[in-house]
């Protein structure tokens, strides 16, 4: 299930709100680990079983940690971990890579059948948050969950569970057992749920139909103006779409009186491709450092070290967003920039004005993105040399015009929704005016991205890869 | 903000989603949308089956989109909004100049147009009587400067050069050529994707010279306005609802002629329906265009009192049901065939009635995507 559709709004939300609350407080987390599994299953119902292998696998290693850990055995602990992560990883690889693997074997001549299996909905988000419960274990940055049906809320939690922010197990253990629920939570919540629903449905779904005439236009007739058009669009798409999504996430945690993490920070603003994977995905970001960079030695290594360090997890990354090559090229090509600017151009950079920083991060960005999201090689080349001056069909066309003039007001109000800009204005409005305008935007906000809805031409669900 | 103020804010957003929850539960569903002149998903059956496949589910979306309480209400609050965007497009229709909406005509599918060039082709040389065929290109073509500027539009006269040269067999008419000279009068509805009985006129002096025929003027006729009130398919589709009706007008009196359609009815066995060259019944409801003929149809036949003159076959799309009054007064009986819903052999049709003539024609946009021309072959 997702949530820009009018079924979750509609139906789906507000018997899990209402239940949810005329429940008691210890049958709460079973309602939701009940909605939580009709959530995950909606779309791919055989999958459940697989969801809840999961679920009873990582809470019986969790205790093994524990129990071992307590009888000071650290080798048992250490193997309970070791086991619970190469199976999760097993059944990622197995549902994500096989084909992957499978069909670049077969184009070296080794034979190995290709599944097509259907990729389970966010397995990519949740194989990652429960590989952190028996660490976090091992780790002593929690106790072991001894409620199954705690556990299980935990990992199928529906407002994370197919798009993240990936949330850490220790972040959320307090909480699975103990949640205060306020008017003020609530209605936080309501917030930013809307805004991320508006950034869901009237931002990204607009803009991005942008991108999908330049994805699908044939390359003979590829412009360099718009291939910057359409990767411009693209830029806007994902973020809106994928921070849209975390927005919600965040909200729905709070109507159900959870607190996580923001995903997302103004990426766009960054002044270096460091800064901008500080801003983009922090749950991702800090997923790695923690359970990977620094288990690797980190930056306390020696230069040759930390460079393969940085390698191997921005590979990791890369190829996390999806089976396709080009996500492992996407990865290499920030982990490159990542060790430029580590070795001397972030200091280089710093001596720069602003302007020009914001302007070396946009367009590395923007190029990242054409990598991201041309699967192809052939139409990758054809795309990023069309960027860079060599278009098939030149400078310019009509057609180019005529999107760029029709699409226009669209791309301003996603450029300066981009920023902090609106934030900050919100926040200087007097408390007064303040209470009389945010019922309207909010109404006008719902009210719009159900017309938007309705007649949904274009609604995709961009993290079906991930 | 204080605890009171926060506890309207969530009683807000309650209040929506909780509001249409219960709105939706109480309207009983709609069958058919005349707005959108479709058939609109009903509540699917719940089973072990449907659940395990998923195939429930995936109904039950379109369900609840279908259903949404005050749909028409919301397609329009979209379409609106994107035009206060700044948008010269909804849904594949271009908000065009003259208060015209044009749908969206992209490059089709080049195998497709070459297969069903095939068949068409293969039926003129096996058809044993003299074929006629012709493509009517649409308003994305011949009103290309009402689109907005720049705007994507793949060319028509390409496609109408490449099925000419396809179809040997059969003798081209160029309706091209007449609809463009008269592209300043109103030959095509400005909501809907169908010529208008003006535009259908000049299509029958394009088809004269192959049909054999010399047309009747258009002044020995006199125009009958039959609605001023026609929102037609691409004011449906589009969503766009600040656009001024159509009017449909006929030119041609229906006096001694008879129209029957034959069909099936439920158990299997065939029935014959009289139906008219116009019926005005469907001038009380959305979809008027179905006045000429009464609409979609599997085979109809027209008998006019001209008994003398020969028997012509039409293989055709809905175009053909205005195009039909001009071409009364030179046949003798004029047979419609619409391959989407007739599965019987054409050759067959043709040597069991006589036929003496035959035309294949359609719009480009419905022949370039048409999927049962094979039926031609059988």
């Amino acid at each position: 299930m997702v949530f820009s559709s009018l079924y979750f709004l509609f139906l789906y939300l507000p018997i899990v709100l209402l239940v949810y609350y005329i429940t008691p407080l210890k049958w709460r987390n079973l309602w939701l680990l009940v909605v939580n599994l009709i959530f995950y299953g909606w779309g791919e119902p055989k999958y459940i079983l697989l969801m809840i292998f999961t679920i009873v696998l990582d809470y019986f290693c969790g205790l093994i940690v524990a129990r071992r850990k307590l009888q000071g055995d650290d080798k048992g602990a250490r193997t309970a971990v070791a086991v619970a992560l190469v199976l999760n990883l097993a059944i990622l690889f197995f549902f994500k890579y096989w084909d992957l693997v499978a069909t670049t074997f077969q184009h070296f001549g080794v034979g190995m059948p290709v599944l097509n299996l259907t990729l389970p909905i966010g397995i990519s988000f949740y194989t990652f948050q429960t590989m952190t419960y028996p660490v976090d274990i091992y780790r002593g940055d929690a106790e072991v969950q001894k409620s199954i049906v705690s556990f299980g809320t935990f990992v199928t939690l529906f407002p994370q569970l197919i798009a993240g922010p990936i949330i850490k197990y220790k972040e959320l253990a307090d909480q699975m057992t103990y949640r205060t629920h306020s008017p003020e939570q609530f209605a936080s919540g309501v917030q930013v749920f809307v805004v991320g629903l508006a950034k869901k449905v009237l931002l990204a779904n607009n803009i991005g139909k942008l991108w999908d005439v330049y994805l699908a236009l044939p390359t003979d007739q590829l412009t360099v103006s718009g291939a910057w058009l359409g990767v411009v669009a693209f830029s806007l798409q994902l973020y809106f779409d994928f921070s849209g999504y975390s927005d919600m996430a965040v909200g729905l945690g709070r109507m159900l009186g959870f607190e996580f993490l923001r995903n997302f920070n103004y990426p766009y603003i960054s002044k270096s491709v460091t800064e901008f994977w500080r801003r983009w995905h922090i749950s991702l970001g800090s997923w790695f450092r923690e359970y990977l960079y620094i288990p690797l030695g980190g930056n306390r290594v020696k230069k040759p070290r930390l460079f393969f360090n940085l390698l191997v997890v921005w590979a990791a990354t890369g190829i996390w967003h999806g089976a396709s090559w080009n996500f492992l090229i996407w990865g290499l090509y920030f982990a490159a920039l990542i060790i430029l600017e580590k070795a001397f151009l972030g200091k280089l950079l710093e001596k720069c004005p602003a302007v020009v920083q914001h302007i070396y991060t946009l367009f590395l960005v923007l190029v990242s993105w054409a990598i991201f999201a041309v699967e192809d090689f052939g139409h990758m080349g054809v795309y990023l040399s069309a960027m860079f001056g060599f278009a098939p069909a030149g400078l310019a066309s009509p057609s180019v015009a005529y999107y760029f003039t029709s699409f226009l007001p669209m791309l301003i109000i996603g450029a300066v929704a981009a920023t902090p800009l609106a934030t900050k204005l919100w926040k200087k409005l007097p408390e007064k005016p303040m209470k009389v305008v945010l019922p309207v935007v909010l109404l006008a906000g719902l009210i719009l991205s159900t017309a938007y809805l309705v007649d949904a031409t274009y609604n995709p669900f961009l993290y079906f890869r991930f | 903000m204080s605890k009171k103020y926060c506890i309207f804010i969530s009683a807000l957003f309650c209040a929506f989603i909780g509001l249409f929850l219960v709105a939706n539960a109480a309207t009983p569903s709609r069958e058919f949308s005349e707005m959108e002149n479709r058939n609109l998903e009903q509540m699917p059956k719940l089973s072990v089956d449907s659940l395990l496949s998923g195939q429930f589910m995936k109904d039950f979306e379109t369900y609840t989109t279908d259903q949404f309480v005050g749909r028409d209400g919301w397609i329009a609050l979209k379409s609106t909004t994107e035009r206060l965007l700044g948008k010269k497009e909804n849904n594949n229709v271009y908000f065009c100049d003259q208060d015209t909406l044009i749908t969206r005509f992209d490059q089709p599918d080049a195998a497709k147009v070459t297969e069903n060039l095939n068949y068409v082709s293969t039926f003129a040389e096996n058809a044993g009587i003299p074929v006629t065929f012709s493509l009517i290109p649409t308003q994305a073509c011949i009103w290309a400067d009402r689109l907005p500027d720049g705007a994507p539009n793949a060319s028509q006269t390409g496609l109408l050069d490449q099925a000419k040269a396809a179809v040997p067999g059969a003798t081209w008419a160029d309706l091209y050529s007449p609809l463009w000279e008269h592209k300043d009068e109103s030959i095509f509805y400005r909501t809907d994707h169908h010529w208008t009985s003006l535009g259908a006129y000049y299509g029958y002096t394009g088809l004269a010279d192959a049909l054999g025929y010399t047309p009747v003027p258009l002044d020995a006729y006199t125009e009958t306005v039959r609605s001023t009130e026609f929102y037609g398919t691409v004011f449906s589709s589009s969503g766009v609802r600040w656009v001024s009706p159509d009017t449909i007008t006929t030119y041609v009196p229906d006096t001694g002629i008879t129209v029957t359609s034959y069909t099936y009815d439920s158990n299997g066995n065939p029935v014959e329906v009289p139906r008219a060259l116009y019926d005005e019944s469907y001038l009380s409801v959305k979809d008027k265009y179905s006045m000429f003929l009464g609409g979609n149809q599997s085979l109809g036949v027209v008998k006019t009192p001209n008994t003398d003159k020969p028997k012509l076959l039409i293989i055709r799309d809905s175009y053909a049901d205005s195009l039909v009054p001009f071409l009364t007064p030179h046949f003798s009986e004029i047979h419609l065939i619409d391959l989407r819903y007739y599965k019987l052999s054409i050759a067959d049709y043709i040597q069991q009635n006589g036929i003496d003539q035959a035309l294949v024609l359609y719009s480009i946009p419905n022949f370039c995507t048409d999927t049962n021309l094979f039926w031609l072959t059988r």
